[in-house]
């Protein structure tokens, strides 16, 4: 498998040589970082944030602080109510059988859910499928002002998230997400129709977030669990297998043994029994 | 060979071929077959072999635009495999020398991943084009000829000798009436057979010695440990979380039947646990430990559903609830995963109040009376 | 006698010379004669076993050359090659080996992915020569013997793959080992017993991928390839059986003799075998280790599978239901034991035993050299496509998550499916085999009696229509006709009986020109246009004549 992925591609460059699109991210980013930044169940993370926050957050945080804060939640209050409210009730209550309450699952949560097109729900099935996001990022923005300002909760990551060792990464993967997402974070089943979905196209933040929030059937890998650098690790490795070209020609869904079993029925015998055909047939 | 050899151990040239010697050369002379053109003794031959030639249809005519067609095609098929092993030899040599370098590496250049589709695609070019061309060779160039051969289900002639000759051996050797010989032979036959298989005992060993499948390395106080070796606190996992954990004693976590998977509840899960009998108390607080081997086959159980309360297995798809004391509920598992009884020691952290009470993994034989 | 060189008939030529004296030792001229004037039928069918001989050679070919870098042994080393998202982690020192084989042998990935591919390739074609040898009733006496052998080899095989797929010893193997263990443990009584014995102790021990190796690279080969000459030296003993046809009867074999003809076609194939292997080995990625990490008794990825001729096991193991037995004594029978050890015995006991079972059953005890179609015997094809059928449902099972993930299936829904189908499908398809059989049969016999549907409209004098029937044969005086039905294919189509035009040659392409063809087909008065003005009608509405009856095509 070759193909690109924008998102984490522009993701994946050094922390030295942060593209515009990383740039622009840690931004705006780090505009929620500051409104939020005395809540007490942000100082961990603010910890652990790296070198790379204090070289983006201090310029540009200032000038946005105070004058769109209230604006951005009441924006995302509105989207709220027009997009959420029939299943996670007013006031992020929630609504039983049809939605939970969002109250405490912090913008990250948001993040994950909206930016991964899983909500707003088309219709209550076995599990959430992505599709493409509904809202745009600045309407994401808004809408995880709101349900930050109201209940907090796990906050977004900065800095770059593929800053940890790829091999450490690779361990901790295989004996945390390989179970469900597969070896190469192929997806797979669960039980009755449900699925733990590829990570193939999955940004670097949707990792990170769906560790923090552990969305849907997904257990929560919360920081004190898996720490941001482990989490950091973890989403270097799975991207960097997800990019990495396969050496030994197709990978075929690299999903082993069943396509390679399909393979060699389908081509290996076919192309022989073509053969033997054309051998055995009169010149 | 000269006619006459006197030499010491020579029989001085009277040694003459017996009468049974002939077959075929007593049938023809030498004259006779030099005289035979080469078609007509390669159908003698065959004759002799049962084999008859019914019908020739020759190839193409020599000169003939289709004989002069189908020798291009061969030619050119021949050719290109010859110029498709050589590309093969010029991409294995050449990587690193002339091209890039073949070795590689997740940054690598494009070459690297292209190093084994490239051999691949030229040996099995190479391969595959010599093959075409043998075909249409004999396709296309060959005389195709039907033949039939003879088919002889076994000749009773053959039968009548051999069997004689076997009954006569046996009744010179008197085995029948020489009883004491049978059964020597029978007995040394049994005690060498016996003596020959007795090295595999050395592959025989006791499984019941200290009971190893019904024990682990867990005991009373020991630490619940992370991979990397860290102790956990209550308060490390958020609700609705699982992780791996080992017993802190070296090598822990390679072990294969220590895994245990340390799962915190949320609130909701909580309201409906309804644990084993006599297994309430083995959880701490939102805290339950299961083992993490399979009880089915010993996979690695670890696909946690956080909403559902399911723990599923990658292998055969059995499924455990956790609020239920991981009681298998679909799949072909048909015991409980063990739970591990926990509490947390002077210092805050997570440790074991003893081993598992049953067996962990797979069932076997005598599981339930060790 | 001595030969002199004045000797008539004695080579003059320096190559003839040479065959003289190497005869003169080695007395090779008759036998090899024998061999070269051996008789094979010319049908595409017959080359399925070849495929699996071929296969089996590249994989002994390139897995010698794996050994040469191969460490079986589950030393614990820490990777230090290039292979960037490994390095620094722990890992026993054959998945070690494999991974420098993988990325630091020039080549070294070429061979192992061609290895793997021969494989999968091999157990492949002994199916496919298997099934071909089963509906065609070829195991009949005298070949039980070389049936049984070739079921014998066929469990060696998937023991070979067993093995060797275990010995990387990375996460998805060591998974597929872990099962391995269980199953054994399973067994009763002796479970634990024989799994101390193969493992050495408790899973998974120290020892085990150093036994594999040794099973792999050496005991099993030497038996498959004893067994592979006992197999062919009977086929040559026995001779090759073949389809009904024109002078084809239970005491000849008709076709080509081995040399150059066959030998050619054989070499052909050997060549196209290999190279399919060797591109598929290059351009397809089998197995990638490097993916799969090392093997960790806590560790495990979501579908892992074993490669595809075990996964009907796996299936069956996944849609068994949860069936302990509890003996009195606390003695206990794991609902594992049933659909892996049983369930994989009795499959190949019943296959290596069928031709005693159809003996039995249908009481023919003859020799039998004369293959049959399969319609002609609708019990045993019906059967072997029940047996396929399960084998399908359980292979499908055994990929049921891949599917479900896939396709976006319930995983339970899948499950159910395999439990029911395995017991509900074969049934039905024998029963609807067995109509289809029963219908090509009738059919034959249709076409026997009142000939092949010319397409051709004839309006009578009083008005009826009929279409017209040519017959194969000669007719009685209904205008029925008298040829019995010969257990060969019998032609249904008019241009199989040369009624219409001839097909223009060329397999990829047409090799002739249309127009000559005609001209061709014009001379030699074949085609419906020329055959028309022969034809007379009988009142019956049928061409008195039968036209000319034609062999059959095979």
């Amino acid at each position: 498998m070759s193909t690109t992925h924008p998102q984490s591609d522009a993701a994946s460059s050094d922390a030295a040589t942060a593209s515009p699109v990383a740039r622009a991210r840690a931004r705006r980013r780090s505009k929620h970082r500051r409104r939020v930044a005395n809540v007490a169940g942000l100082m961990a993370s603010l910890v652990l944030t790296g070198a790379l926050y204090s070289v983006f957050s201090p310029a540009q945080a200032a000038p946005a602080e105070g004058a769109n804060e209230s604006a951005a939640e009441a924006a995302g209050r509105e989207l709220y109510e027009r997009s959420c409210i029939s299943c996670h009730g007013e006031n992020l209550e929630g609504v039983p059988n049809r939605g939970p309450s969002l109250i405490g699952v912090g913008e990250a949560a948001v993040y994950f859910q909206v930016h991964t097109g899983r909500m707003p729900l088309v219709r209550q099935e076995a599990d959430a499928p992505d599709k493409p996001a509904v809202f745009s990022d600045e309407e994401i923005d808004q809408l995880m002002a709101y349900v930050q300002a109201n209940g907090g909760g796990p906050t977004l990551p900065s800095g770059d998230l593929r800053d940890g060792d790829v091999a450490e990464g690779g361990e901790l993967f295989r004996l945390n997400c390989a179970s469900c997402h597969n070896f190469v974070g192929e997806g797979g089943a669960l039980s009755s129709g449900k699925a733990a979905p590829s990570l193939n196209d999955s940004s670097d933040l949707e990792i990170y977030t769906a560790m923090l929030t552990g969305p849907e059937n997904m257990p929560v890998f919360g920081d004190n669990q898996l720490t941001s650098e482990e989490k950091r690790s973890i989403i270097n490795y799975v991207q960097t297998i997800g990019e990495q070209a396969d050496p030994g020609g197709a990978g075929v869904g690299r999903v082993g043994p069943v396509a390679e079993g399909l393979v060699i029925w389908v081509v290996g015998i076919g192309v022989l029994m073509f053969g033997i055909f054309w051998m055995g047939s009169k010149a | 060979m000269t006619t006459h050899d006197t030499r010491p151990g020579s029989t001085g040239g009277a040694d003459t071929p017996g009468p049974l010697h002939g077959g075929p050369d007593d049938d023809y002379t030498p004259e006779q077959l030099a005289a035979m053109p080469r078609e007509d003794l390669d159908r003698l031959g065959a004759r002799y072999d049962g084999v008859q030639i019914l019908h020739v249809d020759p190839g193409p005519e020599p000169g003939s635009p289709m004989e002069r067609r189908a020798v291009r095609q061969v030619g050119l098929t021949f050719t290109l495999a010859g110029l498709s092993a050589l590309a093969f030899v010029v991409v294995y040599v050449g990587a690193g020398w002339f091209f890039p370098d073949w070795q590689w590496s997740v940054s690598g250049s494009d070459f690297s991943a292209l190093f084994t589709p490239l051999l691949g695609a030229t040996m099995g070019l190479a391969l595959t084009l010599v093959g075409v061309g043998l075909v249409l060779f004999s396709k296309k160039l060959l005389p195709h000829e039907t033949a039939v051969q003879d088919k002889h289900d076994g000749s009773h002639f053959d039968r009548v000798t051999t069997g004689a000759t076997l009954v006569g051996g046996l009744h010179n050797s008197g085995l029948a009436r020489r009883k004491l010989i049978t059964r020597s032979l029978g007995f040394m036959g049994g005690g060498l057979g016996l003596m020959l298989l007795m090295p595999l005992g050395g592959l025989i060993k006791n499984p019941n010695t200290g009971d190893p499948l019904g024990r682990t390395s867990w005991t009373e106080g020991m630490r619940l440990v992370r991979n990397d070796g860290s102790p956990i606190r209550p308060g490390d996992q958020e609700p609705g979380s699982l992780e791996t954990v080992f017993p802190a004693v070296p090598g822990g976590n390679r072990q294969s039947d220590a895994a245990t998977m340390l799962i915190r509840l949320r609130p909701a899960q909580l309201e409906q646990m309804a644990p084993r009998e006599g297994q309430a108390d083995f959880g701490y607080g939102d805290y339950v430990a299961y083992s993490k081997i399979c009880t089915h086959a010993g996979c690695p159980v670890s696909l946690y559903e956080q909403e559902t309360s399911r723990i599923l297995c990658p292998c055969h798809q059995s499924q455990f609830d956790v609020t239920q004391g991981a009681k298998p509920v679909f799949g072909p598992a048909t015991r409980s995963l063990p739970q591990l009884p926990i509490t947390v020691d002077d210092e805050g952290y997570f440790v074991a109040r003893g081993d598992y009470p049953e067996a962990v993994g797979p069932t076997y034989w005598n599981r339930e009376r060790i | 006698m001595a030969a002199t060189a004045t000797a008539p008939g004695a080579p003059t030529t320096r190559l003839g010379k040479t065959a003289t004296e190497i005869d003169d030792r080695l007395i090779v001229a008759g036998p090899l004669r024998r061999t070269l004037n051996k008789v094979f039928p010319d049908h595409w069918s017959f080359l399925l076993g070849e495929i699996a001989l071929y296969s089996f050679l590249i994989a002994l070919l390139s897995g010698t050359y794996l050994t040469f870098f191969f460490d079986a042994s589950m030393r614990e080393v820490v990777y230090e090659g290039s292979y960037a998202p490994l390095r620094g982690v722990e890992m026993s020192a054959a998945y070690d080996s494999a991974l420098n084989l993988s990325f630091d042998v020039r080549g070294g990935l070429f061979m192992r992915q061609v290895h793997h591919w021969a494989a999968l390739l091999f157990v492949a074609s002994i199916v496919v020569h298997l099934l071909r040898v089963f509906f065609t009733g070829a195991f009949r006496r005298p070949r039980e013997t070389n049936w049984i052998i070739g079921v014998v080899m066929l469990v060696l095989a998937l023991l070979m793959g067993v093995t060797g797929y275990t010995l990387p010893d990375d996460l998805l193997s060591g998974t597929g080992l872990r099962i391995i263990s269980a199953i054994i443990l399973s067994v009763p009584v002796i479970g634990t017993w024989a799994h101390w014995a193969v493992f050495g102790g408790d899973f998974v021990g120290e020892l085990i991928i150093g036994r594999f190796y040794i099973a792999h690279v050496l005991i099993i080969p030497a038996i498959l390839l004893a067994l592979i000459a006992v197999h062919l030296l009977l086929l040559v003993k026995q001779k090759h059986a073949q389809f009904p046809g024109p002078g084809r009867t239970e005491h000849n074999v008709v076709g080509n003799r081995l040399f150059p003809t066959f030998a050619a076609k054989a070499t052909g194939l050997l060549f196209i075998v290999f190279g399919v292997i060797a591109a598929l080995g290059g351009l397809v990625q089998i197995n990638p280790v490097w993916l799969w990490g090392p093997y960790n008794p806590a560790q495990v990825s979501a579908a892992s599978q074993p490669d595809w001729y075990i996964l009907f096991l796996d299936g069956s193991t996944r849609i068994f239901p949860a069936w302990d037995i509890n003996l009195p004594g606390d003695y206990t029978i794991p609902a594992l034991f049933w659909p892996t050890v049983v369930v994989a015995g009795a499959m190949f006991t019943v296959l290596a035993l069928y031709p005693m079972i159809e003996r039995k059953l249908s009481g023919d005890t003859a020799s039998h050299h004369l293959l049959q179609r399969p319609r002609d015997v609708p019990v045993r094809t019906s059967l072997g496509m029940m047996a396929l059928t399960f084998y399908g449902v359980l292979m499908l099972s055994g990929g049921n998550d891949v599917f479900a993930d896939k396709f976006d299936v319930s995983l339970n829904a899948m499950t159910w499916f395999g439990r029911l189908g395995v017991v509900v499908l074969p049934p039905l398809v024998y029963f609807l085999t067995y109509r289809i059989c029963l219908g090509l049969q009738k059919h034959d016999r249709e076409v026997l009696e009142h000939g092949i549907e010319t397409g051709v409209i004839r309006r009578l004098p009083h008005g009826e229509f009929i279409e017209v029937h040519q017959p194969l044969g000669p007719v009685d005086e209904h205008g029925h006709g008298t040829l019995a039905y010969g257990g060969a294919p019998v032609p249904k189509k008019m241009n199989q009986i040369g009624g219409a035009r001839r097909a223009i040659r060329g397999f990829f392409k047409p090799i002739e020109e249309p127009a000559q063809v005609e001209l061709e087909q014009g001379r030699e008065g074949r085609g419906l246009a020329a055959a028309d003005e022969a034809r007379e009608l009988t009142s019956s509405g049928r061409p008195s004549e039968g036209g000319r009856p034609q062999e059959p095509r095979d």
